[in-house]
Parts: C-alpha cells; sequence; structure tokens
C-alpha cells in the first residue's frame, strides 16, 4: 500500500468523524479523516454541551430518548474524563401546565430513562440557582460533555490505533470511476497543497456539509440547517443541568460546562451559505437572557461571557419551518444501495450524545464493505485519558499536594496528566491564568494534537476560554507555539485572528464588565504591546 | 423588562478584569513561592471552586488576610475576602491545638490574667519558649505580650460614676490586647476623651471581635463571638452611643469582616464603630480643643497598619498627629510589617513574616524617629521586636502630650 | 474633612492635576479607588507635543526624567510606533533600523517578553539579531515564584550587576543589548546604570503588564503629591455627591462613609470603562457618580467595530464638559466640578487621546481652577464629539436640544 491509500477516509473532524475514525482504526483499518478546518468547528463544537439523558425527546420521539440513554450510560463509563455527571432537573414554572409532568415522566421511563418526582422544596436544595417559583421538578441523569475534549480524546485514540489526521485540508472533489468512488482531491488550506487520497470506501461525515459531499458524488441529501444561538454566562450559577419540563422551546436548557455555565437555544433555519458566518443578533440575546432567567434568575445579573451560533446538521424529512419536529435520529446512508453510488456511506444527523452509536453504524457499514468481520469495542474500552478513576484522585496519584492547577490540569486531560509530569517547575507556570492551564500542558498539546494556532490550541486547553478571553494568554501561548513551529510571522499574525476570534463573540454582549475587559484588552493589545 | 444592569457574584469576583495589579501588593506573593498569589487564589480560582470545591488549594492559609489585593484592586473585587471565605468554606483539614491556643484570645486572657507575672516569666523563659516553639510550633524568636495583672475592665469600672459625669458619652470596645496586655492604651483614651469632655463606659461584656479565629478558620466559634458582640454594641448603639476602638483591626472586623466572612448581619451598628482617632478627629474638627503641652517634642514616624489601609482611616490618625505641636511628622511608606495577627507566631511562617517585614523596617531605621506611631497592637510586637525602636498608639502619643 | 480642592481619581490625571494644585498653594485631597491604568503605562505620553518647562520640572521634582524627540519607539510585539514625549527608560529613534548587530537577551521561564516576535520584526527592519537567554538558577540569582514582571523587577534589582556582567559574556560585536523593562521599580537609577556599564547601546523593551516603568511613575507621583502636602486616599471610591443649584458641595466615599469630603472645587477623573469612571447596561452609558451627561450612540449595535483591529466607538464616549472642562449635567455645566482624563473619551479631539490628553486635560483643569471660577455665560458646545449626540441619564429632552 502507497502512503496516499488507506482503508477508509473519513470527511469531517466533528465528533461523529473522530469517534467514526476511532471506531475504525479499533478494528484494525488503516484510516485517514480530514477536515476542511480545525476539530470541532462545526456543530459539535458549537451547542450546549449536553449529555442528553433522552428525556428531553422522550414524549416525541421515543426512539432518539431511548438511544441517548444507552449512549449517555456508555459515555460515563468510556469517556469519564469529559463528563461532569451533573444530572438534570426539568422544572415546571406556574405559567407551564404540570400535567404535562405525568405524561413526560412516562415517556421517560417508557425509553428506560430514569425520571424521579422530587418536592420542588428538594429541587431548590439540590440546586439554589433555580427559579425558587417552581411548581414541580423532576431528576433525570442529564450530565455535561466537554465536546472539544470529548473530539480530541477520540482522534487521538484513532492515532494510538495507527490513524492518521490531516487538519485544514479541505476535500475539493471525489475520485470517481463510473459508480465508485475511490478517493479524495484535498488542498490544504494552509499551505496550498493539494493531494490525492485514496481508500475503497469513503465515509461522509461532514455534518451541514454533508450536502455538497453528496452532490460532488452525483447524489442529493437535503440538510435542513437550523441555526441555535446560546450564551455563555462567566462562571456555574447552576452545578445541575436545568431544563423546562414542556414542549422543547427556546431558551430552555442551562447547562453547566466546566467553569462556566450556558443557556439556549433559539431555532430557526439558515440558507446553507450562511453556515460559516453565524451571527447572534440582539433579539436574539434579549431571548436566550430573559427566557433563560425562568429557569435561573441569577442570569440577569451574572456577567455573560460571549455569544455564538452553531448550526444543527438535520437532515430534511418534512416541510417545517422550525426543524423542531425533524427526527433527530441517525441517518447513516449506504450510498450502494440507495443510490448505486459504490464506496460510499454517510452518516449524519444524531447528535452529540449518541455519536458513538452513530460510528458504531458507520463503521459496521464501511466493514460490511470490506468484508471485515471484527466486532465493535467502543462501548467498553475507555478513551485515553479516562482510564483511571476522578481528576482527583489522577491528581493525588501524581502530586502530594496537588495545587488548583495541577487538579486543573488533571481534570481536562484526564490520567494523560502524567505526561506533564515535570521535575521542572518552570513547566508549572502558567499560560492562561483563568482556566489554570500550564506551560507543560500547552507544550503536550502542541506535540500530540496538531495544534496549528492559538484557536485549535484553545479547542484541545480551554486556553482562552476564560473569563479574560486571551488577554494575558494569547501572546503567552503564541511564544510557545511560534518556538515550537518556528514560525514567528505566522504566530504574530495569529494573535491577531485570535483576537478576533474572541472579539466577535464578545461584543453581542458588550456591555458591564465585560465592556471593562474588552477595553483593557484593546489597550493592551493596542497600547502597551503594539499588535 | 431591565436585565443585566449590574452583576452580582460573591465577593465581586467576576468583576475582576484580570489585569494582574493585586499580584503587584501581595507581600506574601514575594516571599513565599509556595502561595499562588491573590489573583490565582482570590478571583480566579473562584471560578474552579464553584465548579467543584475539590479544587481547592491549601496553599491558601499563606494569605496573611492584610487586604492589601483589596485596596489595590481597580475593580472592587474583595480578593481577600474571597480567599478567607474560600478557606473557611473548604478547607476542612484539622484545627492544630497550637492554632486554637493562638486564636483564642480572650480565652488565654482570662485564664492568665490572675498569674500574670508567672506566666509572663514563663512564657518569656528560654526553656519555655524552646520548647513551644518544638512542641507547639510557635517560633522561638516571638515572645507572648505580656499579661497584665488587673484587666482594664477591672480598672474602668472602679470609676464608673467619675466618667458618668461627663456631659457625652461613648463605649469602648476595647478588644483583648488592652483588656488583658496593655490597659495603658485604654487609659490614654479614657484621658483624652475626657479631656474633650466624653465619658467612657463598657460594652455590656464584649468579647473578642474574634478575627483570629477567622482565620483560623475556627467558623463556629467566630460565629459565635460576631453574633454576641453585634448584640452587645446594638444595646450600646440603641442607647445613643458611639462606640470608639483603640485597634484598626477589632474595627475592621467588627465592620467587615463579620457581614463578609461570617455572614454576620451588623448594619445596625456598623456606622457607630469609630476608631478613636476618627472620634477624635471629628470632635477637633467641630470646635472642641485639647489643652496640648508646650514642651513636647517628638519624631514621629506614622506606620498605616494594613487593616488601617483598607478601612481608609489612616488619614485620621495623621492629621491628629501633626496636630500635635512640637511634632515631626513622617508618613512611612505603606507596607505590610509580616506579622498579620497570629500569622507569624506560627513557626513555619516566621521566615516569611520577617521578609515581608524588611522593606518596613529598613524605612524606619532611615527615619529614625523617637517612636512609631501605629494602631495595631500585633504589627507593633512585630515592628518592636524586629528594629528596636519603641512604638505607640497614636492615642498614647496624644495623651503624652496633654497637659 | 475640608480641602480646597478634592480630585476623585488617583491615576496619572488625578495626580498631575493634584501635584500642579499644591504646588500652587492649594490643599488638596485625591481619592483612589483602587490602582490605576499607570500599571499598564507603555512610558510614552502620546499624542503629547514637546513638554512645557513646567511640565518637565513637575515630573523631574518627582523625580522622573522625561525625554522629547520625535521618533520611534519599540514595542513588544517587534512593531514600531511614531512617539515622542517618553519616559526616559523608553529609547526613541529617528528610524526602526537603530543597530546593526543585536544582542537580545531574555530570562528563561519568563514568558511575558516575546523575544521572538521582537527578533522578527527587528530583521524585519534589517538587522541582525542573537536571542540569548539568562537562566537565573545558574547566575545564582533565586528566581521569584511568579514570574511576572514585577517580581522579576524585584528580584534583578537586588542583582543587576551580576545580569551585567553576565550580558557582557554574552556581547560580541554586537552594537545593541535588548533587555525586557524589568530594571529600577524601586531605584530609577538602575536603567541608567546598566546603560551606563555596557559596552553597546541598551534598549529596554516593554513586557506584559504589569508594567515596570509605569508602577515606578506612580509611586514617584504619588510620593512627590505626599511630600507637597497632599493627602491620597486610597482605596477609597466615591459614592455619592451632594450639589445644590449646580455647585457641588461634597461627595461621600464608601469607606469615610457620614464623613464628607468638602471641597471649593473637585476633578472627576475616574477614567474610562476600565476604572469604571463609566458604566454600561445593555441600553446606557452613564457616569455613575454625578450623573453627568455622556455623549454616547444610543443604538448599542454602534458600540462596536466588529473588527477587533478598527477603532471601537465606544472608547470614544466621554462625559460633557464645557470649554474650560466643566461637566455638564442635564446640558449646564456644574460650576465647579471639572472632568479631565480618559473620562472624556474623545469628546476633546484637541486633547489628543491616551496618556498625553491625561497630561493635558489635568494641567488644564488645574489651571481653569487656579485661574477662578469664571461664571459661564455657556457657550454651551457642549459635545466636541464627531458622530456622538449627548445623552443624559436623567434627561433624554433636555439632552435631545443639545443634539
Amino acid at each position: 500500500m502507497k502512503p496516499n491509500e488507506f482503508d477508509v477516509i473519513i470527511i469531517g473532524g466533528g465528533i461523529t468523524g473522530a469517534g467514526t475514525q476511532r471506531d475504525c482504526a479499533m478494528r484494525g483499518l488503516r484510516t485517514l479523516l480530514v477536515d476542511r478546518s480545525d476539530i470541532a468547528t462545526g456543530a459539535t463544537g458549537r451547542n450546549h454541551g449536553l449529555l442528553h439523558s433522552g428525556a428531553r425527546y422522550a414524549v416525541n420521539d421515543a426512539e432518539s430518548g431511548a438511544e441517548c440513554i444507552r449512549e449517555n450510560l456508555i459515555l460515563r463509563k468510556i469517556a469519564s474524563h469529559c463528563i461532569d455527571p451533573s444530572d438534570g432537573l426539568f422544572i415546571t414554572l406556574p405559567e407551564d401546565d404540570l400535567g404535562y409532568q405525568a405524561t413526560f415522566v412516562e415517556a421517560c421511563r417508557a425509553s428506560g430513562i430514569s425520571a424521579e418526582i422530587i418536592d420542588p422544596d428538594l429541587a431548590r436544595r439540590l440546586e439554589p440557582s433555580v427559579n425558587p417559583e417552581i411548581i414541580g421538578a423532576v431528576r433525570v441523569p442529564d450530565a455535561s460533555v466537554d465536546p472539544f475534549r470529548l473530539c480530541a480524546a477520540n482522534m487521538l485514540d484513532a492515532k494510538l490505533h495507527g490513524g492518521q489526521v490531516r487538519l485544514h485540508t479541505e476535500v475539493t472533489g471525489l475520485i470517481q470511476e463510473e459508480n465508485t468512488i475511490k478517493g479524495i482531491h484535498t488542498r490544504n488550506r494552509l499551505s496550498g497543497e493539494e493531494k490525492d487520497y485514496y481508500a475503497p470506501v469513503i465515509v461522509n461525515a461532514s455534518g451541514v456539509w454533508g450536502e455538497q459531499i453528496c452532490r460532488m458524488a452525483g447524489t442529493r441529501l437535503t440538510m435542513f440547517p437550523a441555526k441555535g444561538a446560546l450564551l455563555i454566562f462567566a462562571h456555574r450559577v447552576n452545578n445541575m443541568v436545568i431544563n423546562r419540563c414542556r414542549k422543547p422551546s427556546n431558551a430552555d436548557i442551562l447547562v453547566p460546562g466546566d467553569t462556566v455555565c450556558i443557556i439556549g437555544t433559539t431555532s430557526s433555519r439558515i440558507p446553507i451559505e450562511e453556515c460559516l458566518n453565524v451571527a447572534v443578533t440582539p433579539e436574539e440575546v434579549n431571548l436566550l437572557i430573559t427566557e433563560g432567567a425562568k429557569l435561573a434568575p441569577g442570569l440577569l445579573s451574572t456577567r455573560i461571557l460571549r455569544a455564538y451560533a452553531g448550526v444543527r446538521p438535520l437532515v430534511s424529512e418534512e416541510n417545517d419551518p422550525s426543524g423542531r419536529n425533524i427526527s433527530r435520529g441517525i441517518v447513516c446512508l449506504d450510498h450502494e444501495t440507495r443510490d448505486g453510488i459504490k464506496g460510499f456511506v454517510t452518516i449524519t444527523g444524531g447528535k452529540l450524545t449518541t455519536y458513538r452509536l452513530m460510528a458504531e453504524m458507520a463503521t459496521d457499514a464501511v466493514c460490511r464493505k470490506l468484508g471485515v468481520d471484527k466486532a465493535c469495542e467502543t462501548a467498553v474500552k475507555a478513551l485515553p485519558g479516562s482510564e483511571e478513576g476522578s481528576y482527583e484522585e489522577v491528581a493525588r496519584k501524581i502530586w502530594e499536594n496537588p495545587s488548583t492547577g495541577q487538579k486543573a490540569a488533571a481534570s481536562r486531560m484526564g490520567s494523560r496528566v502524567s505526561r506533564i509530569r515535570s521535575e521542572d517547575r518552570r513547566d508549572e507556570a502558567l499560560v492562561c491564568e483563568c482556566e489554570e492551564v500550564s506551560v507543560g500542558e500547552v507544550n503536550e498539546a502542541i506535540d500530540r494534537m496538531d495544534v496549528n494556532s492559538l484557536t485549535d490550541l484553545r479547542r484541545r486547553t480551554r486556553v482562552g476560554m476564560g473569563t479574560c478571553q486571551g488577554e494575558f494568554c494569547a501572546c503567552r501561548a503564541a511564544g510557545l507555539l511560534a518556538k515550537a513551529h518556528g514560525c514567528v510571522e505566522r504566530e504574530r499574525k495569529d494573535v491577531a485572528s485570535f483576537l478576533q476570534e474572541r472579539w466577535k463573540g464578545n461584543f453581542p454582549i458588550g456591555w458591564g464588565d465585560t465592556l471593562r475587559e474588552a477595553e483593557y484588552t484593546q489597550w493592551v493589545y493596542k497600547n502597551v504591546l503594539g499588535l | 423588562m431591565k436585565y443585566q444592569e449590574y452583576t452580582v457574584s460573591p465577593h465581586n469576583f467576576e468583576e475582576c478584569t484580570k489585569c494582574t495589579v493585586c499580584t503587584v501588593y501581595c507581600p506574601v506573593l514575594e516571599v513565599n513561592p509556595l502561595y499562588p498569589g491573590p489573583k490565582q487564589a482570590g478571583p480566579d480560582g473562584e471560578r474552579l471552586r464553584l465548579k467543584d470545591p475539590a479544587f481547592f488549594d491549601a496553599a491558601l492559609k499563606y494569605c496573611l488576610n492584610c487586604k492589601r489585593c483589596e485596596v489595590a484592586c481597580p475593580s472592587g473585587v474583595k480578593v481577600a475576602d474571597l480567599i478567607q471565605s474560600a478557606r473557611l468554606k473548604y478547607d476542612h483539614s484539622p484545627i492544630k491545638l497550637r492554632d486554637r491556643i493562638l486564636a483564642s484570645t480572650d480565652f488565654m486572657g482570662k485564664m492568665v490574667r490572675p498569674i500574670a507575672p508567672v506566666a509572663n516569666l514563663v512564657t518569656g523563659m528560654g526553656v519555655t519558649k524552646t520548647a513551644l516553639d518544638a512542641i507547639l510550633a510557635i517560633d522561638r524568636h516571638r515572645s507572648f505580650p505580656k499579661y497584665s495583672g488587673r484587666s482594664f475592665e477591672f480598672w474602668l469600672n472602679r470609676q464608673r460614676k467619675e466618667q458618668a459625669a461627663f456631659p457625652q458619652q461613648v463605649a469602648y470596645f476595647h478588644g483583648c490586647y488592652v483588656n488583658y496586655n496593655y490597659p495603658q492604651l485604654g487609659k490614654d483614651l479614657v484621658k483624652v476623651l475626657n479631656a474633650l469632655g466624653v465619658g467612657v463606659q463598657l460594652l455590656d461584656k464584649e468579647k473578642c471581635c474574634g478575627i483570629a479565629l477567622i482565620t483560623n478558620k475556627m467558623t463556629k466559634e467566630a460565629t459565635a463571638h460576631a453574633t454576641h458582640n453585634v448584640a452587645v454594641l446594638e444595646k450600646a448603639v440603641e442607647k445613643g452611643l458611639k462606640i470608639v476602638t483603640t485597634s484598626s483591626t477589632c474595627t475592621l472586623t467588627l465592620r467587615d469582616e463579620y457581614p463578609e466572612l461570617l455572614g454576620v448581619d451588623n448594619s445596625a451598628v456598623r456606622d457607630s464603630v469609630l476608631l478613636a482617632s476618627r472620634f477624635i478627629y471629628e470632635k477637633l474638627e467641630q470646635g472642641a480643643a485639647l489643652p496640648f503641652r508646650k514642651d513636647f517634642h517628638k519624631k514621629i514616624a506614622y506606620h498605616t497598619p494594613c487593616h488601617m489601609e483598607k478601612l481608609g482611616w489612616g488619614v485620621f490618625s495623621e492629621k491628629l498627629l501633626r496636630m500635635i505641636p512640637g511634632v515631626e511628622f513622617t508618613l512611612l511608606d505603606s507596607a505590610c510589617c509580616g506579622i498579620a495577627g497570629t500569622y507569624g507566631f506560627k513557626k513555619e511562617n516566621y521566615k516569611t513574616s520577617q521578609a515581608i517585614g524588611e522593606p518596613l523596617f529598613e524605612n524606619i531605621r532611615t527615619v529614625n524617629p523617637d517612636v512609631v506611631a501605629c494602631d495595631c497592637e500585633t504589627c507593633k510586637w512585630q515592628i518592636e521586636m524586629s528594629t528596636g525602636y519603641p512604638v505607640q498608639n497614636p492615642i498614647s502619643i496624644l495623651a503624652d502630650a496633654l497637659e | 474633612m475640608r480641602f480646597d480642592t478634592v480630585i476623585i481619581g488617583g491615576g496619572l490625571t488625578g495626580l498631575v492635576a493634584g501635584i500642579r494644585l499644591q504646588k500652587a498653594g492649594q490643599n488638596t485631597a485625591i481619592v483612589s479607588s483602587g490602582q490605576n491604568a499607570l500599571h499598564f503605562f507603555s512610558g510614552s505620553f502620546e499624542s503629547f507635543g514637546e513638554p512645557t518647562r513646567e511640565l518637565a520640572d513637575l515630573f523631574s521634582e518627582a523625580g522622573i526624567h522625561l525625554h522629547y524627540k520625535e521618533g520611534v519607539r519599540l514595542m513588544p510585539m517587534g512593531t514600531f510606533r511614531p512617539s515622542a514625549l517618553s519616559l526616559e527608560d523608553i529609547s526613541l529613534f529617528p528610524k526602526p533600523q537603530f543597530g546593526k548587530k543585536v544582542l537580545l537577551v531574555n530570562i528563561v521561564g519568563y514568558h511575558d517578553f516575546f523575544s521572538s516576535f521582537i527578533a522578527q520584526g527587528l530583521e524585519e527592519a534589517g538587522m541582525d539579531v542573537r536571542i540569548r537567554f539568562l537562566n537565573l538558577t545558574e547566575m545564582g540569582i533565586k528566581a521569584p515564584g511568579e514570574m511576572r514582571s514585577v517580581q522579576l523587577a524585584r528580584t534583578l534589582d537586588r542583582n543587576w550587576e551580576k545580569v551585567v556582567q553576565e550580558v557582557r559574556l554574552l556581547l560580541k560585536d554586537d552594537d545593541t543589548v535588548i533587555l525586557p523593562q524589568v530594571f529600577g521599580l524601586q531605584d530609577a537609577s538602575i536603567p541608567g546604570r546598566i546603560r551606563q556599564s555596557l559596552p553597546a547601546q541598551v534598549v529596554f523593551a516593554g513586557t506584559l503588564p504589569p508594567s515596570v516603568p509605569g508602577i515606578r511613575t506612580l509611586h514617584l507621583l504619588k510620593h512627590r503629591y505626599g511630600v507637597l502636602g497632599g493627602t491620597y486616599l486610597m482605596g477609597d471610591e466615591v459614592v455619592q455627591a451632594h450639589l445644590y443649584e449646580g455647585v457641588v458641595h461634597s461627595v461621600v466615599t464608601k469607606n469615610l462613609g457620614q464623613h464628607y469630603l468638602e471641597a471649593g472645587t473637585f476633578i472627576l477623573a475616574t477614567g474610562s470603562f476600565f476604572s469604571k469612571g463609566l458604566s454600561s447596561t445593555p441600553e446606557k452609558v452613564y457616569e455613575p457618580i454625578f450623573g453627568a451627561d455622556v455623549s454616547f450612540l444610543p443604538d448599542r449595535n454602534g458600540w462596536y467595530n466588529p473588527s477587533f483591529a478598527e477603532k471601537q466607538p465606544y472608547i470614544g464616549f466621554g462625559v460633557c464638559t464645557d470649554g474650560d472642562l466643566r461637566v455638564l449635567k442635564d446640558g449646564a455645566p456644574l460650576s465647579n466640578l471639572y472632568a479631565a482624563g480618559s473620562i472624556l473619551g474623545a469628546t476633546h479631539p484637541e486633547l489628543g487621546t491616551g496618556a498625553g490628553m491625561c497630561l493635558r486635560s489635568a494641567l488644564k483643569a488645574a489651571d481653569s481652577i487656579l485661574s477662578g471660577p469664571v461664571p459661564s455665560h455657556s457657550d454651551n458646545s457642549p459635545c466636541h464629539s464627531d458622530n456622538s449626540p449627548c445623552h443624559s441619564e436623567q434627561s433624554e429632552e433636555s439632552v435631545e436640544s443639545q443634539a
């Protein structure tokens, strides 16, 4: 086999692609994954970070609900360092119909989701931030998941199983002979280099872009790009997921994720051309805050860090202007049986919580085509980092009295944190002070996790995700990247684009302390540093 | 609907813009590499602790609670309060016997006072100091403050009638130090206030303000003291009395630490608790006069204690001292002396404590005053031990300067 | 407490105005809510031309030496910026190529000095650059616990001679040595002594904040203000003002509470958003102490430029004043309240921007005060802003009429 030949090529570095690559690699296939950008830049990295219990779907889509709870329980085991098992509440407010609660609980139980009606008083004690006016509460096994970490861990494991990854590599066309797809034409968007790769099976896991890839293959897939806007608050207000116990609507989920919490979302269909540049409007911000405050009134007076929007890669099945009624179910298409195109599989739909199942379905399809008969092990084998207990145990194994920063590193890297154990105290110096990311952790990410830019680094380490939004860490991290890559000029520009990327999420909510912070960042970079 | 008009977060931590100014003024960060510094320990750490209390870092115990980070913060973040309340909330390590002893200032006072000469002799003896050092980890360089044979309360009680005769009355929160160790300061205050036509009353059984209990994370005991004291102060305020104090730390504790760290509501009394220097300054500003000696001459260097810096009332002591005829006044550069109450007494902190104080000691040696003035008793011990210069409370200096 | 002038805000503007007024014989106080933007000072007073004798004296009497030369200075990202009036530390060059062979010295473990970016910039300007690292441990210097500019400066101020020695060993035929600005925090003479001790041109290049030369400048100005008899209330905050018929009578501070600060005139030098001189909500920008008129765009969409690199309209927002810098409230000037510094935003383009504007407006406000209150028959040209209509929080109507 030549170096540009593989058993399977996966298009898309989101969670579905990364999961599929891991599964394929673990079944012994030679894999290549390409993405036009970095990992988790599409829907994977632009959602709540909610590990659904399935409760939200139980009433309308029992099948999705059941899938969610099964996968939820699996991921808690295999991806423990990416998951905060916070549990969730479905609350009923005075304006809601308390009668819905019974329907809801019954549907949950039918899907195998534990749903326990609890006294509103107990709910207020469990989650002190919750709207005190609640008249009903149900406890469900929701959790939060860090999608970047999960995606990176899958990709890392694929690489440990021999997989190759080419990021910032765009598919410019498919290599097709008659009815068979044989490979892909690519262009590296950083270097401009053009290259072809060959494999008997190509997996289209490109999310909302799946429509374009299918068009290249000469077939049709209609996506329903639904924009969802979200707000990140600067610290955790709640430690349990809070949902409204009613039919899904706007801004009715508040998820605690790592050091922050996230309210979302809205839902509106947008043209596919706008998917790359979705902006949050003042009306959406307004709606998210006012609706969000019904879940946790503290949001009215909590500093907001960012506004952002993602696009759900839903597959269009019926005429539904809101997109809310579209099935969030998994769509796995073998184009040979569907369209007569050989060597081509599309995996789409679904959701973050069910990515592993989607990957398994896609990999099963790939294996069938290749005649490989090997069982899927992704449900039982832990991801790198999730092999050993809690982050506190992990940290205590390494350090006698772990500092907050060391524990923070362990909470992000899981057992892999032992890699940055260093006798040199200089490696403990902090690059990002808000999230407490050390020089050692940044260097480890640069060394092993395909980091090309500060934005890539942020997704893998949380550098720049904290309160100051890159004020101090951008330059420090750029210095380390410049040293590792020997590309000073590129890094100087990278600082500017990183700050631009941060500002994009700040200005829609630019008032109060966020505006003070923004002004300070302007001074530091323009007047003091001379960017 | 109005939203996002302002933000609310514990001790304003979310107003932090990560500007790093606090790190410039932390005296511990300078000398103790084990301390994560006010920014990491305070607002940065708080975000992680809100996620999970397990992120608490035991090294927060190195914080002096000097509050210099708070004074410096341009954003109004109560950095030291964040650190101290994290310790109160999350540090579940057992409290050492030594810390209990150091923290129980009024209990010690009560027990030891009747046998003061013996106690002073014993705690001053080389052998005992070595034993304290070895057994309790109280540094051997430290001298325990001497205990007085008769308490201040005993002294003032005996002249209740004379004091009641003055046209204006105040209540005096004297604190443990004046009561058990140095009643003379209380007597000096009475002399000055009497000269202004003000009589001094005791409160109805005050307890130790509890600052040492707070910094030694004895939350339950501290809260009990706070609740008791607020009740006692309320009684005095209801009678229309102002409450004067002579210790900047007791004052800060009564006014700010009770609500911020212990959650004890003191709103009914807070504005009535005044440091004596402020009370006296205000009397003089309103036209009262003090009969100063004509032959008084002293070169005075004023040290602003950290908690005075936080109260923002150093200006009253300074202006009072400058008013005294015959005083040559120097304001020392604002710096921590390093003792921070019981902190410097602990063996593990001795070196840090002395290193922190060094710039101040150097400053004092350069000025070479007759006396160092300061409103804090623990600064007094530290400066006297470390420089040999005598230290007096401004009230005592004022009393000396009166006819 | 009564003063001739009370200055609200203790940064560059407040201190320069305060020193100017004290020198003219006034008795003033400065209320400073925390530390200030001098901690992030680049060292150049951008947009200020040649200094007057008076200004140069004001600084040199404080021990701060300025120099004036039109040229460029090296920025920490390796870029160059046109500059003129600067602190002595800052090297000003006629053109970016200021040397041929450059030795660029950084310190192992210090991530806040971007030697590779600087080297890139110098190479682009046509210089040969070698980067070398000093290893403090190997030099027998105990590295500080936290490698920030200020901690490093405290260490290196004690060890600058060792640094000179080490750099001498590294020097070959280089004509220029570049060092990070981490020298001379307390002792202003150190940068000069380093320059004299090395046989090459020495350039100090900036670091991430805190700014060592900025903090030194602050302390020198503050010290000078104290020597002149000014009262600096550190860590206090004005929370309320008492106005009557267009005149400010007194202000209330957080620490002094019912003890008001009274004065004949007041200066509002509270800075912009960062220092909370201006506050913002989703709907408006306002001045929190006096409710002064603020020029800002009513539609929040207009506050920002989506491009980080472009000029941000919100930074131009500021309080409205008359031509003498008297603050407008509801369209009319308050007769004894002057605004100076960043709180003016871009409302007075003729005053320049940044530190230059702070100096100019501080002097102008002080001069207006010293030239005595002239009753204003208001030319009422309130806003000099190019595009922002004035908006007053209190009275939308009176403001509309001005706009």
